[in-house]
Order: C-alpha cells, then structure tokens, then sequence
C-alpha cells in the first residue's frame, strides 16, 4: 500500500542543483517515515519526472502524474516558469481534486486566486523575500536598488516584488538588466552588469538560478561595480557559492558584499529541533537522486538550504497525510490542510492554514559567506554601511 | 541549334513576347505578393497584440505581472515575433523580453504613440512594431516588434517562388516553340530537298520522297504540287520537242492552240 506524490523538476540542466536537493531533503524524511512504517501503514512514493527547468515539459510531465499515474498529490515542483504553466492544469482537471503541494517557488499565481485555490504553499513568497532585502537595504541608505533578472515568470515575479516595496519608499528600480533562462555559469554578464553599472545603483538584487547569478557576481566585482548583490532562496545558495570559489584562492573577494536571502533558517543552527533532525537523516539516509533522472554529472551537498526545504514540505506533508487516516481520499486533502494550526514544524515559526491562509510560513532569514559557508546576517549597518 | 532564316523573326517576336509577359507578371506578382504578405504580417501581428491586450486586463488589474511575463513569453515564441513589451497608463514598463535589458531606442520611445512604426535597434535589427491598447489605453498598451528581416526573408521566398514558376513556364515556353518551328522547318527541308532532287531527276525524287507525297497536310499538298508543276513542265518540254520535229516551236504551239 503506498501514497504516491508526483514530483516534476530539474533534474538536469544548469539549474539540476535544486531539483536534485529538493528532493534529496524530501526522501530523507519520507525514508525515515516508510522505515518507521509508513503514514498509517502505507509507504509515501515519490514519482519523480524531469523538465529541465523548462515549462512544455513540466506540462508534459505533470499530465502523465495526474493521468497515467494517478498520483495522490503534485509534491515539490521547482520553479516558477513552471509552475504558472501547469496551475491551468489543475483548474482543467479539477474534477480530480490533485492539488499541488510546496512548490519550490515563491512566486505570486498559486498563492493567488484564479489558481491559489489549487496549491499550498509553505515557503514564504517572494514578495516578502524582496519586500525584506528593499526595507534593510533602505534602512542602511541603499535606496538606490537596480535589479538583475531572468527575463521570465520568476524574473518578472522578483522585479514586480522589489518595485513594489521600493514604492513604499517612493523610490523607483534605478537600472535592470535580464538574462534567458538556462544561463550557464561559463556565459558572460559583462552586458548585463554594464547596463546596471550606468545607473549607479547602491545594491543589486538578483532574482536568477544560481549559474546564472554566480556568473553575474562574478562579472560585477571583476568590472569593479563594488556593491551588495543580494540573491533569492531560490538561487540555491550553495551551488552559487560552489561555483563562484571554484578553482579561486581569492574567493572571498567575491562573495564579500553577498547577501541571500533564505525561506528557512540557516542548517548550521543545530539549537533549531527540526535542524538536529534534518542533519541527523540526512546523514542516516544519504539520498541520492533518482539515478534515471540525473544524466549529468553532480555532488551533491551534506546539507542545503534547497534540501532543508524539501525536509520541511516533507514533514509537513506527513502531516497532512496522517491526518487524513487510515483510509486517505483526495478529496479530503483541502479539510485535512485546514486542520493544521499552529502546528510545530520545529523551526520556531508556527505553521497555520486555512481557506484564506495557503501559505504555512513567512518568516525571510538572510545569511551571508563566512569562511565558505552561509551564516545567518546579524547587522545589515556592519556588513553593508 | 539551327535557326531557319524563315523563323527568325518569328522566333525573336515570340522571345520578345514571352519576355515581356514574364517580367510584367513578375512585377506583379512581387507587387502583390510584397504588400499582401507585408500587409498579413502587420494585421497579425495586430491580431496578437490585441489578443494579449484583451487577456492581460485581468492580470494586470489582479497585479499579477509574472502572469503577464508568462503570457508574452509563450506569446514571443511565434515565429516572426521578436519581442513584446507592455507598458502601463503611466507608460512605465509592466513586463517585456528584451535580453540583456530594454534597449534605448524603446526605453526612451513614446510609449503611448499606438501607430505601427519601423525601429532599427542596434545589435539587434530593424523591425516593425505594432500596438494595441489594453482597456481604451486606460490600462496601458501591448506592443510587438516584428522582425522586419524575417519578414523580409518569407516575402523574398514567396516572390521567388512566383518567379521560379512563371521563368519556368517561359523557359519551358521558349524551349516549346523552338521545337515545334524546328518540326516545321525539317519537313521544310525535306520538301526542299525533294524540290531540288525533283528538278534534277524526276523519278528518283518521287522515289527517294514518297512519304512526302502521301502526307496529308500543307507539306505533302505542296509536295504534290512541286510534283504536278515538274509533270506540266515535262509535258510542255515534251509537247515542245514533238513540235519541233514537226516543223517548228511556232508551228506546233500554233497548232495546239
């Protein structure tokens, strides 16, 4: 007896770090959870399809979770490019009830109706991310904010989020510059950085996969535009740092005025509960990605923030499905989520839903490179002014 | 090939003619073919931008700009398309796909001036850019550049197929007159040939020839005529010798008569 979840995401391409830890943090919990016997003696199944990162396929993908495989839930999707693509899926099929749970995104079209209906969300969005890093840059005097972007859905979901927290300033996106999704770490940004160079902006904020954003960063401080460069939590902050001090004895030089932004606290605070947890089944399982899926070459990390994420959406989807009982229909999912209030995840943020509540967290945790690694930011005035 | 002195000018007059009716169609046809096709790129194009003018209203009043992003980026993926930007009532730049950013030229443009005009944007290529407004203008405006050398590739294909077409015909024209004058001009031959050989010995021809003079058409009647004429000139020689010997041309004739 299992509970199968469908999983469309990238597992290949420049942007395979995140499908690869989202899932790799999702199948330690669920490990841990079918070897202590299941979700009312049934097994949750991950059914894992790779799209690149690219929207046709992630379409393709989802019609065969909800039609060939009749999967229970959509589980984990990554990114908003497509996401916003398979929403009108759901809609389509919504005699079926598959609701898609914790998209690896932050984005605006599933927390929103004509479609939030159809989604649940965990992470908190990027409006709050971008709406946190625009208030602490402003708070230092950096009201000069230009924007670096990946011209599509999660781009435009970024750049609409800065410039809305900027207007509560009455400040404007000084310069943006966009890149095509796909953008490989080896691409050159020098374009992209001169353009934002010419309106001398005091920071920058990146909303771009890591590859991408590695090799904008890297461009910027070697043309000398000396300015912080803040990234979302969907960059992937690991596989960000990875690239930009790959084969660089210099590297500090280069994350010196970084700061992410993170949807979850930093894995290297083991005094959180739900982070002792995650280190330790992280370490027990080791899971690895679906070896049919990942064609390319990739090491994957002992902890992340992308997998600490997949930990908690499967955590909390464990959840849900327990409280559904022993004999779990899909369309009782939507009261089984309402159940939840203030429910401990262990990460000291209390996680509540209901009919005009889709969205179970939204606290913004901003971290920044210290000997190699992320660290959680105590004082934008120190690091920044 | 041989070109008979008797259809020469036939031949020339019918070049001439060919000639004429080929570049005149051509000029036509790529007359046509460049305004109607020019013509249909512009009207879809407008069709297109009116179709996400009408969708975005929705989402930009819900203020979903990554729903607007979604929509123009499935949008640009047609074919002749080459970017798409639109602008609120403020003229402020809501969502767009320009790569690595807005250039100048459209950053500094009016985006209010809903006209289709032609852009030349460097590094990137000359286009025509056509509008449509979202809500009467009061929600903003779509705008979508064509590319104007894509366009001009299609239309340039278009024109060269017509081309390609009415050269064949002239060619494969040309080439069907010049076989059918070179048909007429071998029994031409043939009939002057039995005519030479005819005057020389009579019998011989008629032998060598007798397919000419069973032939039922102007050849085989002339060959039958050249045939006839030599028979009328034998009988007058031979009438005129047996006149002689009776005593005299003069006699003879005389006495025919």
């Amino acid at each position: 007896m299992e509970i199968v979840l469908g999983m469309s995401a990238a597992f290949s391409g420049p942007s395979r770090g995140l499908g690869i830890e989202l899932y790799r943090g999702a199948q330690a919990y669920f490990e841990h959870i079918n070897r202590a016997g299941g979700v009312h003696g049934r097994k949750v199944v991950l059914k894992t399809y790779d799209d690149g990162y690219q929207p046709d396929p992630s379409v393709q993908n989802t019609m065969a979770l909800m039609l060939e495989d009749q999967v229970f839930a959509l589980f984990g999707y990554v990114g908003t490019p497509t996401v916003t693509r398979v929403l009108p899926m759901l809609k389509k099929f919504q005699d079926k009830t598959v609701y898609m749970f914790f998209p690896f995104t932050g984005a605006q079209p599933q927390r929103e109706p004509p479609y939030g209906e159809f989604a649940f969300n965990l992470r908190a969005s990027y409006g709050q991310e971008t709406e946190g890093l625009v208030d602490n840059f402003v708070s230092i005097g950096k009201r000069r904010i230009g924007v670096f972007y990946q011209a599509d859905a999660y781009g435009r979901s970024g750049w609409a989020g800065v410039r809305q927290a900027l207007s509560k300033y009455g400040e404007k996106i000084v310069g943006e510059a966009t890149y095509r999704r796909g953008q490989q770490f080896t691409g050159s940004m020098r374009r992209q950085v001169e353009i934002l160079e010419e309106s001398q902006p005091d920071a920058v904020i990146c909303i771009g996969a890591y590859a991408a954003c590695a090799a904008f960063l890297r461009e910027a401080v070697d043309l000398g535009l000396e300015v912080p460069i803040a990234n979302l939590s969907f960059v992937g902050s690991e596989n960000l740092l990875e690239l930009i001090s790959e084969g660089r004895e210099d590297s500090q030089r280069y994350t010196r005025l970084l700061v992410n932004s993170q949807v979850v606290p930093s894995y290297e605070d083991t005094s959180i509960p739900a982070v002792r947890e995650y280190r330790d089944l992280m370490k027990r399982y080791s899971p690895e990605a679906p070896a049919e899926l990942v064609k390319e070459s990739y090491t994957p990390f002992a902890h992340s923030f992308v997998s600490l994420e997949g930990f908690l959406d499967a955590k909390l989807m464990v959840e849900i499905l327990n409280r559904l009982g022993e004999d779990p229909q899909r369309t009782n999912l939507e009261d089984a989520v309402f159940s939840v209030k203030d429910y401990d995840l262990g990460i000291g943020e209390m996680v509540s839903f209901s009919e005009s509540r889709r969205q179970g967290l939204q606290q913004v945790y901003y971290t920044i490179v210290q000997d190699d690694r992320f660290v959680t930011l105590d004082s934008w005035e120190d690091r920044f002014s | 090939m041989k070109i008979h002195k008797l259809f020469q000018k036939t031949l020339f007059g019918i070049f001439l003619l060919f000639g004429l009716i080929g570049v005149s169609t051509s000029i036509l046809c790529v007359y046509t073919v460049d305004t109607h096709l020019s013509n249909e790129y512009e009207s879809n194009s407008k069709g297109i931008a009116k179709t996400i003018a009408d969708a975005s209203v929705d989402i930009i009043l819900n203020r979903d700009l990554s729903a607007l992003q979604s929509l123009i980026d499935q949008f640009v993926e047609i074919q002749g398309i080459s970017y798409i930007y639109i602008t609120n009532e403020s003229g402020e730049f809501l969502a767009h796909t320009f790569v690595p950013g807005i250039p100048a030229e459209i950053r500094n443009g009016d985006p209010f001036n809903l006209e289709t005009i032609e852009r030349r944007l460097p590094g990137m290529g000359d286009f025509v850019e056509v509008s449509s407004p979202i809500l009467a203008s009061v929600a903003g405006a779509v705008h979508i550049g064509m590319d104007m050398g894509l366009i001009t590739l299609k239309i340039q294909g278009a024109i060269g197929q017509q081309v390609y077409l009415i050269s064949s015909i002239f060619i494969a024209g040309v080439l069907a007159t010049i076989w059918f004058v070179s048909l007429v001009g071998r029994k031409i031959e043939l009939l002057t040939a039995y005519a030479v050989r005819l005057a020389r010995d009579r019998d011989e021809a008629i032998v060598a020839h007798d397919d000419l003079l069973v032939r039922d058409d102007e050849i085989g009647q002339l060959a039958r005529l050249f045939r006839y004429f030599a028979e009328v000139m034998d009988d007058k020689k031979a009438r005129r010798t047996s006149m002689t010997g009776l005593g005299g041309p003069d006699s003879g004739a005389m006495g025919l008569g």
